[in-house]
């Protein structure tokens, strides 16, 4: 009734905040890295990624909380979908974190919770933001794209 | 432990929950139009057997009308259209209007094409998901309805104000863009889950055409 209350997101609302969560741990392990491989406006613009995605991390694991749900930790490494060896390869593994954190943000857009639905969107559009700025290019369909995705065992 | 960055599929019903409901919005099997589920690429044969089936049950109608049958009455309401034709109508209408503004501006600044014509395609691409997604039995009197006047180029409100100047022209896709943009963001809440995935990815889209646009006036990339 009052609008302070939280509302109990559904477990499918959960599952899905959890599965952004572990896109954002994963962006933030791997922006780490690029990081290491460029310079200049592209070190700065990874930067700022970077920090954008611990945002989102924290308001993604407040929203947990707030539904009764443990966050999901993040893993102490990550395989990489490529190895990094330079600048290329580092922006290349950016586009593909974008792309992956895109996609999952849009199972919060599948929610049946407005509010939870529009932070999904407004999520997906930020990820696309920076994944078009890293590609130098833009899609039509931020999110559906699953190209060049396929783990790596 | 591990995890994988590009990975793990973690987003089980997202991304490929587009292709996951069909059967939600499509539910209402009688509805003179309905929407479908599957994403643009899933759609064809979907499309065509829903679309046989929602053929044959307008088709049956005069039949039973004529018919006098009993079960009559139970057709004599309307039945009401899923929100989704709505909005989806809207989004339609949204695209076209969009594509006619490409148009308008590529064909007063031809300096512009190479670097607008990418973006007007995806807005090309965007109608084709949207439509996919709305299915009219063909001679139906909603068949008309379909798909409204902006397609027919410069003719079209909001096209023909496009600007001749170039910064000018390029601010007017700008303001087209970020409006496109916001009224899905708006009406997302308000769709079944599929479509509003697709509302979304389609939004972003638009949002990234606005610093895409910026780089074609800096002169810039893209």
């Amino acid at each position: 009734m009052t609008a302070t209350t939280v509302r109990r997101a559904t477990a499918a609302e959960v599952s899905a905040m959890q599965a952004a969560l572990a896109a954002e741990h994963a962006a933030i392990y791997g922006y780490g890295v690029a990081g290491a491989h460029l310079t200049g406006t592209d070190l700065t613009a990874a930067t700022s990624d970077w920090v954008a995605h611990q945002v989102a991390r924290d308001s993604l694991q407040a929203m947990l909380r707030a539904a009764g749900a443990t966050p999901v930790a993040a893993a102490v490494a990550y395989r990489l979908p490529r190895p990094v060896r330079g600048a290329v390869s580092a922006i290349s593994l950016a586009v593909t974190l974008e792309d992956r954190v895109a996609s999952a943000y849009l199972g919060l857009v599948a929610g049946s919770s407005p509010g939870i639905r529009k932070f999904g969107a407004r999520q997906v559009i930020a990820a696309a933001i920076r994944a078009a700025a890293w590609r130098g290019r833009t899609v039509a369909f931020p999110g559906f794209s699953d190209r060049a995705l396929s783990p790596q065992g | 432990m591990t995890g994988t960055v590009a990975g793990g599929s973690a987003t089980p019903g997202t991304a490929a929950g587009g292709s996951a409901t069909p059967g939600t919005a499509a539910g209402g099997s009688a509805t003179a139009s309905t929407v479908a589920g599957g994403p643009a690429a899933a759609g064809p044969t979907a499309d065509r057997s829903r679309r046989a089936v929602l053929a044959a049950a307008a088709a049956s109608l005069p039949l039973l009308a004529v018919a006098g049958c009993k079960g009559i009455g139970a057709l004599a309401t309307p039945p009401r259209p899923a929100p989704d034709v709505a909005l989806l109508r809207a989004a339609i209408a949204a695209e076209e209007l969009m594509i006619a503004r490409y148009d308008a501006v590529i064909a007063r600044s031809p300096g512009l094409a190479a670097a607008l014509r990418p973006l007007r395609a995806e807005h090309r691409l965007h109608l084709a998901g949207f439509r996919s997604r709305l299915i009219v039995p063909p001679g139906s009197a909603a068949a008309g309805a379909a798909s409204p006047a902006p397609a027919s180029s410069g003719a079209s409100p909001g096209a023909s104000g496009a600007p001749a100047r170039t910064a000018a022209a390029i601010s007017f896709l700008q303001g087209a863009e970020r409006v496109a943009a916001a009224d899905l963001l708006r009406r997302l809440t308000a769709v079944s889950p599929s479509l509003a995935q697709l509302m979304a990815s389609v939004a972003a889209s638009e949002a990234t055409h606005v610093a895409a646009l910026a780089a074609v006036r800096g002169g810039g990339r893209t």
